[in-house]
């Protein structure tokens, strides 16, 4: 079995006249992997996802597809977007107004040249997979977003493509059927097996749907991990920042244990245990939901509650504690009165120094 | 492949520069020639034209007479209609709004020929009716400064219409309701909220029709030749079609037309961009109509007044004249005859003007359609490096007023060894020139439409290019060329500021043909033409209708 990774993408820059988009950018993804790309708008996701799908000439760099160049500043190589065998979801839906929604799903069926009869059964089980499949004769011109939706994602899926590209694919759906479609995704993708590149500028999204995650910023990857790597072991402010919910806290390193740990005197004095970290941080960022309003863990400060705000899911507060505001969010269970005194705690653990 | 590319947009460059450019060059050259007018290239050189022009303050008092009277007449109509159409709750609104179509396809020609007919002095008809109930005067003498702006006035009232409704269709209705909630009264509302947010459309749509009125031909040739009333367009064609011809002052007069319309429209364009608030955002609101309660039925009837006064009533004078024995129609002696609609089919020269209407109209739109159509692609789809320089020499055309450019046309191809002046071919080529920014626009608008990814999507299923225009852009494009098709043969029916100098002996199209008929004292005939053009344009117009509507059906 060959473990060759499905997608390479090797120094890729991407420029726009002077300006560069996509940055020295390199990745590789396993097959069966879903990996996202997730960042503000403007971070270079989208450029470096169409410059995948041959739809953006980057600068240099290379760009391997199953073990094929497909892009190569020198040699000189630039194989069409026709010819990569790669298919895209796009953020628009890009559904063709004036075909049926067969049309639509057949459509690279039918440019391969697949028998009428094969197109047939193929379309059918792949609008089955989304739940579209009593829609098949429907003009597509009518179709609500999801339902848009959905039939993008079986056009994508129809011609068996080894990689499917995703270019932001929920972005215009509503915040509840965005979850709906987010479970439906990553189950087909199981499913089928497919190897996949996911654009998201929703940190909630990525995190839920990946196997890995890059995060960029600048048209550079900040980070590449898990979920839970990137949740937890941020390595930059920005990373610690766009992903979850994290108090920043200023400081310097004050010494270091026989254990590794840390000692980090924040500006009002405080000091905090962390477990791991750079020895010259100036920054400990800690995660709103990994705060406790009781003395339970090591790093524990007396604080006050300034605000509360009841989200249903999780409720937020506002501390007011020595280095100014706390953000923490506590399970809907836990609801405590404005202006009460309390003490605030945190395990060392999850106390990183950038 | 790769060095192709890089040259097509240079060629196609210097094939559509070389058309529009070639016959205004032409003209300069043209216009500083002081010696023998017939003489090309000019053996002497100088102003002389130009200071001609001052010699003569007349002509540009009659032009800017004409073109304020019915610039003020035409904003008022259009602001008016615009304002009942947009902001009242009226039965029948949206079929209104359509028709308010209706008088631009009517042509100032065919206005100028059916007020004639109406408000002629003594003969018109309702002249002779306000005579026969006493009055010892004609009710109002349409060859007259006034006239020509009125006939201009009723025309360019659709244009000015358009540009206030955009006007008032692009203001955010929120911004008049947060007027009202935070305490002001309606009136307050309106004069300290809504007038200065359309303010600026109605001045640019203002200085627009004034620019436009200016270049304007037809009507100040029907309605101003008789009384010797001459503005520029008219004295241009007079010197230029007079024996001996002064090309030389024609040109001189052109280019200074030129000149103030370019100055006019720039200013027109600079408010646009800078003064108004309201297009801002670019967004389209759909404005909350008011109730006006009683008033509605009074506002409805103003509204069908227009189109009523602006179509209705004068195609019905010329089709009543068009079936009359004589031109001068007498009320009570009518004589109803076919006669006129068979000379217009059979005369030697006539018939043979619509077959070349015809021709010119279809074989313009069919193959300038699919040439525009690559044009626009490149322009608004591709990536090519020069591409926006190709959009700005295409759209040239549109800021010379046609008269200008026709005799441009006329001088540069006397001067070249090709055999081609008084033929189709020539009117061909001058058609499809003048043509062009029409053509862009149209299909330009659709390709704006379609979003790129539906192309994108085609090549990552792995459609090749050719495939993809075949099945996804094609198709998607297809109403957007049907329309241009239609509009540039409507364009090419009505075409009269080209043509006038164009057309030869051999080569006879509808729109001089009329106004030769009308010269020769034949307005029952002029009429039959006319009617028969304005039902050849109708009927491409309801065509335009239909496919305009599938537009709105399939992509709204």
């Amino acid at each position: 079995m060959t473990t060759e990774p499905r997608i390479e993408v090797a120094d890729l820059v991407v420029r726009y006249g002077d300006t560069t988009a996509v940055d020295t950018v390199s990745f590789a993804i396993a097959p069966g992997e879903l990996v996202t790309l997730l960042g503000p708008s403007g971070c270079g996701k989208t450029t470096t996802l169409r410059a995948i799908a041959g739809l953006e000439t980057p600068y240099s760099g290379s760009i391997r597809l199953n073990g094929d160049v497909v892009w190569s500043a020198s040699p000189r190589r630039n194989i069409p977007a026709e010819k990569r065998g790669v298919s895209m979801v796009f953020q628009s839906y890009a559904i063709w107004p004036h075909m049926t929604v067969f049309e639509n799903v057949a459509y690279g069926l039918r440019v391969r040249g697949t028998s009428a009869v094969e197109i047939r059964s193929n379309v059918a089980r792949v609008l089955d997979m989304v739940q579209m499949g009593a829609y098949a004769d429907r003009p597509s011109s009518n179709l609500s977003g999801g339902q848009q939706q959905r039939v993008a994602v079986a056009r994508a899926i129809a011609f068996s493509p080894t990689v499917v590209l995703f270019d932001e694919p929920l972005s215009n759906l509503d915040a509840k059927l965005r979850a709906e479609m987010r479970v439906e995704l990553r189950e087909l993708q199981r499913r089928l097996d497919i190897t996949s590149l996911y654009v998201t500028h929703d940190q909630e999204e990525a995190l839920a749907i990946s196997d890995r995650v890059i995060v960029m910023n600048g048209g550079k990857i900040e980070q590449i991990g898990s979920p839970e790597a990137v949740y937890n072991r941020p390595v930059s402010r920005f990373v610690a920042d766009f992903v979850g919910s994290a108090n920043m806290i200023e400081g310097h390193v004050k010494s270091v244990n026989a254990d590794g740990t840390m000692l980090f005197e924040t500006g009002a004095g405080s000091v905090i245990q962390a477990a791991a970290g750079k020895r010259d941080s100036t920054t400990l960022a800690l995660r709103s939901s990994y705060i406790h309003l009781r003395p339970d863990e090591a790093n524990a400060i007396a604080g006050i509650i300034h605000r509360r705000m009841f989200h249903g899911d999780f409720i937020q507060y506002v501390i007011d504690w020595p280095d100014g505001q706390l953000i923490v969010r506590r399970p809907p269970t836990e609801l405590l009165e404005e202006g009460s005194a309390i003490t605030v705690s945190f395990a060392p653990d999850y106390c990183v120094l950038l | 492949m790769r060095d192709l590319r890089v040259w097509i947009v240079p060629i196609l460059i210097v094939i559509v520069g070389a058309l529009v450019l070639y016959p205004l060059a032409f003209l300069v050259t043209e216009s500083l020639n002081v010696g023998d007018p017939q003489i090309f290239p000019p053996e002497e050189w100088g102003g002389g034209n130009y200071v001609e022009l001052f010699e003569e303050p007349r002509i540009i008092g009659n032009t800017l007479l004409v073109a304020s009277i019915a610039t003020v007449l035409a904003v008022l109509f259009g602001f008016i209609q615009a304002w009942i159409l947009t902001r009242t709750k009226i039965p029948g609104r949206d079929r209104l709004e359509r028709l308010m179509e209706l008088p631009y396809y009517m042509t100032p020609l065919i206005g100028a020929l059916a007020w004639g007919v109406l408000l002629g002095p003594r003969t018109g008809l309702a002249n002779q009716a306000w005579r026969a109930i006493g009055f010892n005067s004609d009710f109002f003498n349409i060859y007259s400064p006034q006239g020509i702006a009125w006939v201009m006035a009723l025309f360019e009232g659709t244009v000015a219409f358009v540009m206030i409704s955009a006007a008032m269709k692009s203001m955010d209705p929120s911004l008049e309701e947060s007027s009202r909630v935070l305490g002001a009264s309606k009136l307050r509302t309106a004069l300290r909220i809504t007038l200065p947010m359309v303010a600026p459309g109605v001045l640019s749509a203002t200085i627009f029709v004034f620019a436009e009125m200016l270049g304007s031909f037809a009507a100040a040739f029907v309605l101003g030749i008789p009384g010797r009333f001459y503005v520029v367009t008219t004295a241009i064609w007079e010197s230029a079609l007079s024996y001996p011809p002064d090309y030389g002052h024609a040109a001189a007069m052109g280019l200074s037309l030129f000149g103030a319309m370019l100055i006019t429209l720039g200013i027109a364009r600079v408010i646009m961009r800078h003064g108004s608030y309201a297009t801002i955002t670019g967004k389209a609101f759909r404005p909350r109509p008011m109730d006006v309660g009683a008033l509605r039925y009074p506002l409805m009837g103003i509204a069908w007044g227009y189109i009523a006064v602006a179509v209705v009533l004068p195609l019905a004078a010329l089709t009543l004249t068009s079936f009359q024995k004589f031109a001068t129609v007498i009320i009570p002696q009518m004589q109803f005859t076919l006669a006129n609609y068979e000379t217009a089919f059979s005369l030697g020269s006539i018939g043979p003007a619509f077959a070349n209407s015809m021709i010119l109209g279809v074989s313009v739109s069919t193959i300038g359609v699919p040439v525009i159509g690559v044009l626009a692609w490149i322009i608004y789809r591709s990536t090519m490096p020069g591409r926006w320089l190709m959009e700005y020499v295409v759209m040239i055309p549109q800021a010379v007023p046609r008269l200008v450019f026709g005799l441009g046309l006329l001088w540069a191809w006397i001067n070249i060894p090709i055999p081609l002046y008084g033929t189709l071919w020539l009117l061909g080529i001058a058609y499809f020139t003048v043509f062009l920014p029409l053509g862009l626009r149209t299909i330009a608008g659709v390709v704006l439409q379609v979003d790129k990814s539906l192309e994108e999507c085609a090549r990552v299923c792995g459609a090749s290019w050719v495939h993809q225009m075949r099945t996804v852009t094609l198709p998607l494009l297809r109403p957007g060329l049907v329309a241009a098709w239609l509009l540039i043969f409507i364009a090419s029916v009505r075409e009269l500021g080209v043509s006038v100098f164009l057309m030869g002996p051999q080569s006879k199209v509808i729109a001089p043909a009329i106004v030769n008929s009308w010269l020769s004292a034949s307005s029952e005939l002029s009429a039959a033409m006319a009617l028969l053009q304005t039902v050849m344009v109708f009927i491409a117009v309801a065509i335009l209708f239909r496919v305009a509507r599938q537009v709105t059906g399939t992509t709204g």
